[in-house]
């Protein structure tokens, strides 16, 4: 059972903004079948993450199987906490609307098999991005072929970024993560976040410009 | 007292989030910060449009949705339990004879055989369907085509060997490269290949 979620006075007595996954989270404690709803909600994102982190399909599905695996098998132990957002340096006012502590917790567990993936397959060469950017739809083809280069660019862009600034700018970008919540599943603080993403962006600028010079 | 880097860090973050809610609104234009680097918004911009969201083949949802469900039952029954692993450890694929069924997988679930998926694309089935497979073809079948050309290429020589050459030239051409009597040669090699092709007969 979660423990109840509430401003402390100095906020003014105002009810912290509860987790917007919270009647997801306590139907699938109360039955572990009903955690396909959050399995739903967050495949696309978690998949997304490891992809954009490991570059291989493959790989990417089993990393998002495995973190998914170990959320359901972990859920007992997940605690709700509407200040963690706080506790980065966030207030309460700044807490985005739509964060969810579920969700930082999933992708927490994402980092960690990411990370552990890179780790044990450091040998296995990694797929050439020009597939990994074969992913613009086929309607108009010549919106297909700009979003496809587009798309190419910025992949080569972030791939050429330091770990920490990609994946600060993959939480950012893919899974629209605040800056809040990019803190809580980096482990940085806000402002560490903050400088990440402003130097990524500056690092991508300077790397889009050389390529269309 | 907020630093140059922090302060644009900052102006960086309030632009970003605007452009994600203008975008979620539906705005056609992205607010616009004068203050703020143009390289920042060029590749803010870039960023928006080319990182895209990807999502993994209906296959694999499924498959891992199946997977879940099972071990979700599982762990209802008994709380705290771990799943069984689902990289399941290195098993001797059993050949499966004609006529014969193939054993069933217990890791897979009902209706996810992985014969009828064939290549499954999720990440469980496309291991177990190695596993599943009747003969692993590239290994088993590599080695049993090979022993067989061998086999043929042995019989013909054999048989090259053992039956007589019709022309006197090359009888006697033969019997001066070995230096030795044609005939008993002749008697000996043809022993040999004889048994050798009574064993491979």
């Amino acid at each position: 059972m979660s423990r109840p979620v509430f401003g402390t006075a100095e906020e003014g007595a105002r009810p912290a903004r509860l987790d917007r996954d919270r009647g997801l989270v306590e139907a699938a404690r109360r039955d572990p079948a009903h955690f396909d709803a959050l399995y739903r909600k967050y495949l696309a994102q978690v998949y997304s993450f490891a992809f954009y982190e490991l570059r291989d399909h493959h790989a990417a599905e089993d990393a998002t199987e495995r973190v998914f695996m170990q959320a359901l098998t972990g859920l007992p132990r997940f605690e709700e906490r509407a200040d963690s957002f706080v506790g980065t340096g966030g207030t309460a006012a700044e807490i985005p609307a739509d964060a969810s502590t579920f969700r930082v917790w999933l992708f927490r567990i994402a980092r960690n098999v990411v990370a552990n993936e890179r780790r044990s397959d450091r040998r296995r060469p990694v797929a050439p991005l020009e597939h990994a950017c074969d992913l613009a739809a086929a309607d108009d083809i010549f919106e297909s072929a700009a979003a496809r280069e587009a798309g190419s660019a910025a992949w080569h862009a972030v791939a050429r970024l330091p770990e920490d600034r990609r994946r600060a700018v993959v939480l950012r970008f893919v899974d629209e993560m605040s800056t809040a919540e990019i803190a809580e599943v980096l482990g940085r603080s806000e402002g560490a976040v903050r400088v990440l993403l402003h130097r990524a962006l500056r690092s991508v600028a300077a790397d889009l410009r050389g390529r269309l010079s | 007292m907020l630093g140059g880097a922090s302060r644009d860090a900052r102006r960086t973050e309030r632009y970003l989030d605007g452009l994600m809610e203008a975008e979620e609104r539906g705005a056609a234009e992205a607010p616009m910060d004068l203050d703020l680097d143009p390289a920042v918004l060029f590749a803010a911009r870039e960023l928006r449009a080319g990182l895209i969201r990807v999502h993994p083949s209906f296959r694999f949802e499924e498959g891992l949705a199946a997977r879940l469900g099972q071990i979700g039952g599982g762990t209802q029954d008994g709380r705290g339990e771990q799943p069984a692993p689902v990289r399941a450890p290195a098993s001797v694929a059993p050949f499966r004879t004609p006529g014969v069924a193939a054993p069933a997988t217990p890791a897979v679930p009902a209706g996810h055989s992985a014969a009828r998926d064939g290549l499954a694309t999720p990440a469980a089935p496309r291991r177990l369907s190695l596993a599943a497979r009747p003969s692993r073809p590239l290994v088993v079948g590599g080695v049993g085509v090979a022993s067989a050309a061998i086999s043929i290429g042995a019989v013909y020589v054999a048989w090259r060997w053992s039956r007589a050459s019709q022309t006197p030239m090359v009888r006697a051409v033969r019997a001066a490269r070995s230096g030795r009597a044609y005939a008993s040669g002749h008697g000996r090699r043809a022993g040999v290949l004889h048994g050798i092709l009574g064993v491979m007969s």
